[in-house]
C-alpha cells in the first residue's frame, strides 16, 4: 500500500489498484508455468523414487534435504542399458548439423527468391509456399519407405538430411531478405562482389535476428522430434535422448528418479541454445509469419 | 539477327547475357540445395503418398508383389469405426484445446506487453514450457497426474473441501482427453504468446493515444483498439492451433497408447499404428492422405478468413 501511496505523480494513479492486480496475476501465472520445470529440477537431485512420488504431494516438492547427483551418475553412461550419455550425445550431433546446415542452405535459398535473377523464381517461390501446408506426419509413412529403401535406417543422415531444407524457414529468410534496402545489394554488385559474396559477407552479417529466429525454432524442432526417430533407429547407434526417455514410460513401474534426471540431462542443451539466441528470437519472431 | 530467333531461346539468352555465366551457374548452385531436399524429402514422399495409398505395400518387402487396390485402404478407413472414434477424439481435443491454450496465450501475452518490472525476464520465462520436449513434459505430467496422492489430486481435493474425490486422470477414459488438454496447452501456449506479442505491438501507438482523448479507460481502450486490431492474429494463432491440435501424437502414444478405452486415440496414432506396428504402410498412407485434405481444408478456411480482414 505505502508503494502505491509514494508515487501519487504518475498520471496514471487511477490505474494503480490495475497495476497490484496485474503484478499479482503474473506471479500467479510464473508460478503454473514454472513450478512443474522447478519440480523436475529438485527431484532429480533426490535419490529414492518412491520419495520423489510422496514428496510430490506437499511442499517438500520444492525442497531436496541431501542433493545427491547419483541419478544422473546412473544414467550418465555411455554404454550399456542406461547410456543417456550416448543419447545425448547423439541428439547434439543431430541438433547441431540440422541447424547449421538448414541455416546456411534455407538461407541461400531465400537470398536468390529474394535478389536474384533466375527466371521462375515467382513460381518457385509460390511453390514453396504451397508445400508449407503439407505437415510432416502425412508424408513420414512414404518418407521411410524412401529412406529406408536408400539404406539410410538407423543413421544420424536419416534423422538430419530430411529436415535441413524447409519451405517455412526458406521463406522466412526471402521475408527477411527482401525486406532489406536496394542500395545494400546495388553497392555490392558495383564493387563486383559476386552474388555468393553479396550473401555472405553483406546480407548474412545483418541477418542476426532472421539467423535466431530460425535456429530457435529449427533447434526445438530437432531437439524434440519423437515420432521419426522412433519409426527409423532401431539400436543405440543413433537413438536421440527422446525416445530413450520415452521407453521409462514401457516399464511396469516407472524409475521416476532416472526418468526426472535424464529429462533435465535433455532440458540443459535446448536451454542453453535458447538463451544464446533468445535475445534476437523475441523481438524478431513472428512479425513475419503472421503476415505470411 | 535477334529478330529471327525464338522467344523463349531469346529469354534464356538474355538471362545469360544480362548476368553472364558464372553468375548464373552461381545462383543456381545457391537454389539447388534447398531444391534437390525439398524435392526428395517432401515433394516425392508427398506424392508417393498418394500413390501408396492405393495399393498394399507391406512395410518390409514381401516376395509377392505390391498390388493396386484402388480405394480400397480409404473405404475400409472409412468403415473402421475406430478411426472415426479416433478423429472425433481429435475434434474434442481441438474444442477444449483452442480456448485453453489460446487463452492462456492471449493472457499472458496481454500482461507482457504492459510495463511491469522484469517483463524481459517473464517474456523469457513464459516461453520456456514452448523449448520443453514434450517426452520431457510427459514424465513431468506423468508425476502431477499420480493417482491417488498426485499433486494434482491434492489441490482437486484440498480446493474442494474433500467434496471431489481424487481423479484417475489418465486411467478414466472420462478425463484421460482432459488431461492431455491440459498438459498440452501448458507446453504449447508459448508460440502463441509470442505471436500475440507481436501483433500487439503491431498496433500503432497514436490509435491508443486517440482512444485516449477520447475518454477510453483501459476497458474501452481493450474493447476498441485492442481487440479490432488483432483479429488477424487472433485468426491466424486459432488456425494454427487447430492444424496442431489434429496432428496430436506424442504425448497420447507415450502416455496413454490411446487408451483407456480407445478415449485417447487419436489419427496420427492410428496410422503409427497401422503403418508401423501392423506393417500396413499402405494403408497408413491412405490415413495420411486424409489427415493431409484435413489439413488442408482448414488452411484454404485460413486464407479466405485473412483475406476478409483484408491481410
Amino acid at each position: 500500500m505505502s508503494d502505491l501511496a509514494l508515487s501519487p505523480r504518475k498520471p496514471t494513479t487511477s490505474l494503480n489498484g490495475y497495476r497490484v492486480v496485474q503484478s499479482i496475476s503474473v506471479f500467479v501465472i510464473a508460478l503454473v508455468i514454472i513450478s512443474p520445470l522447478f519440480m523436475l529440477f529438485i527431484a532429480s537431485l533426490k535419490d529414492d523414487r518412491f520419495q520423489i512420488l510422496a514428496d510430490m504431494g506437499s511442499f517438500r516438492a520444492f525442497w531436496v534435504d541431501n542433493p545427491t547427483l547419483n541419478n544422473f551418475r546412473e544414467v550418465g553412461n555411455f554404454a550399456g542399458e542406461l547410456a543417456f550419455g550416448r543419447y545425448l550425445g547423439n541428439s547434439l550431433l543431430i541438433l547441431f548439423s540440422t541447424v547449421s546446415f538448414g541455416l546456411i542452405i534455407n538461407s541461400m535459398a531465400g537470398f536468390i527468391l529474394a535478389w536474384g535473377s533466375l527466371p521462375g523464381r515467382a513460381l518457385i517461390l509460390s511453390l514453396i509456399i504451397a508445400l508449407y501446408v503439407i505437415p510432416q506426419e502425412s508424408i513420414i509413412m512414404p518418407l521411410l519407405i524412401i529412406v529406408s529403401r536408400a539404406g539410410l535406417s538407423d543413421t544420424f543422415t536419416a534423422q538430419i538430411l530430411p529436415f535441413v531444407a524447409s519451405p517455412l524457414y526458406t521463406f522466412l529468410f526471402y521475408q527477411f531478405f527482401a525486406q532489406l534496402p536496394k542500395e545494400l545489394y546495388e553497392a555490392a554488385s558495383i564493387d563486383g562482389a559476386s552474388i555468393f559474396r553479396t550473401w555472405w559477407s553483406i546480407f548474412m552479417p545483418l541477418s542476426l535476428p532472421a539467423l535466431a529466429t530460425v535456429s530457435i525454432l529449427m533447434g526445438i524442432e530437432a531437439w524434440n522430434q519423437y515420432l521419426w526417430p522412433i519409426l527409423i533407429t532401431q539400436t543405440d547407434y543413433a537413438r536421440p535422448i527422446s525416445v530413450a526417455i520415452a521407453t521409462f514410460f514401457g516399464q511396469d513401474s516407472i524409475f521416476w528418479d532416472r526418468a526426472m534426471a535424464a529429462s533435465v540431462l535433455m532440458m540443459i542443451p535446448i536451454l542453453i541454445f535458447y538463451l544464446a539466441f533468445q535475445r534476437w528470437f523475441i523481438s524478431s519472431f513472428v512479425g513475419s509469419a503472421v503476415k505470411g | 539477327m535477334s529478330a529471327l530467333t525464338t522467344v523463349p531461346k531469346r529469354r534464356r539468352r538474355s538471362v545469360i547475357a544480362r548476368i553472364g555465366w558464372s553468375r548464373f551457374l552461381q545462383e543456381i548452385g545457391m537454389l539447388a540445395p534447398a531444391v534437390l531436399l525439398m524435392t526428395a524429402f517432401l515433394i516425392t514422399p508427398f506424392l508417393l503418398s498418394f500413390w501408396t495409398a492405393m495399393t498394399n505395400q507391406p512395410l518390409v518387402p514381401r516376395p509377392t508383389p505390391v498390388r493396386f487396390v484402388g480405394l480400397n485402404n480409404f473405404m475400409r478407413i472409412l468403415s473402421d469405426d475406430l478411426f472415426w472414434t479416433s478423429l472425433w477424439n481429435v475434434t474434442r481435443f481441438t474444442i477444449w484445446i483452442l480456448p485453453a491454450q489460446c487463452g492462456l496465450a492471449f493472457v499472458t501475452a496481454l500482461i507482457l506487453n504492459q510495463k511491469i518490472p522484469f517483463r524481459n525476464v517473464f517474456r523469457g520465462m513464459f516461453f520456456l514450457p514452448a523449448i520443453t520436449s514434450m517426452v520431457v513434459v510427459c514424465v513431468i505430467w506423468g508425476t502431477l497426474f499420480q493417482y491417488p496422492t498426485g499433486p494434482l489430486n491434492q489441490i482437486v481435493v484440498s480446493l474442494s473441501g474433500g467434496y471431489i474425490q481424487p481423479i484417475d486422470w489418465l486411467g478414466d477414459p472420462n478425463w484421460a482427453m482432459f488431461s492431455i488438454v491440459l498438459l498440452s496447452a501448458w507446453q504449447a501456449y508459448g508460440f502463441q504468446m509470442i505471436i500475440y506479442l507481436a501483433g500487439m505491438q503491431g498496433i500503432a501507438d497514436e490509435l491508443y493515444d486517440a482512444a485516449r482523448i477520447d475518454g477510453a479507460g483501459p476497458w474501452g481502450r481493450f474493447w476498441h483498439v485492442t481487440m479490432p486490431g488483432l483479429r488477424p492474429t487472433h485468426v491466424f494463432v486459432l488456425v494454427i492451433t487447430t492444424i496442431q491440435a489434429f496432428k496430436l501424437y506424442t504425448q497420447v502414444a507415450i502416455l496413454t497408447q490411446g487408451g483407456p478405452k480407445s478415449s485417447t486415440e487419436t489419427v496420427v496414432h492410428y496410422m503409427v499404428r497401422a503403418g508401423f506396428e501392423e506393417q500396413k504402410l499402405g494403408y497408413a498412407s491412405a490415413v495420411s492422405v486424409i489427415l493431409f485434405l484435413i489439413v488442408l481444408v482448414i488452411a484454404l478456411i485460413q486464407r479466405r478468413l485473412m483475406r476478409r480482414f483484408d491481410v
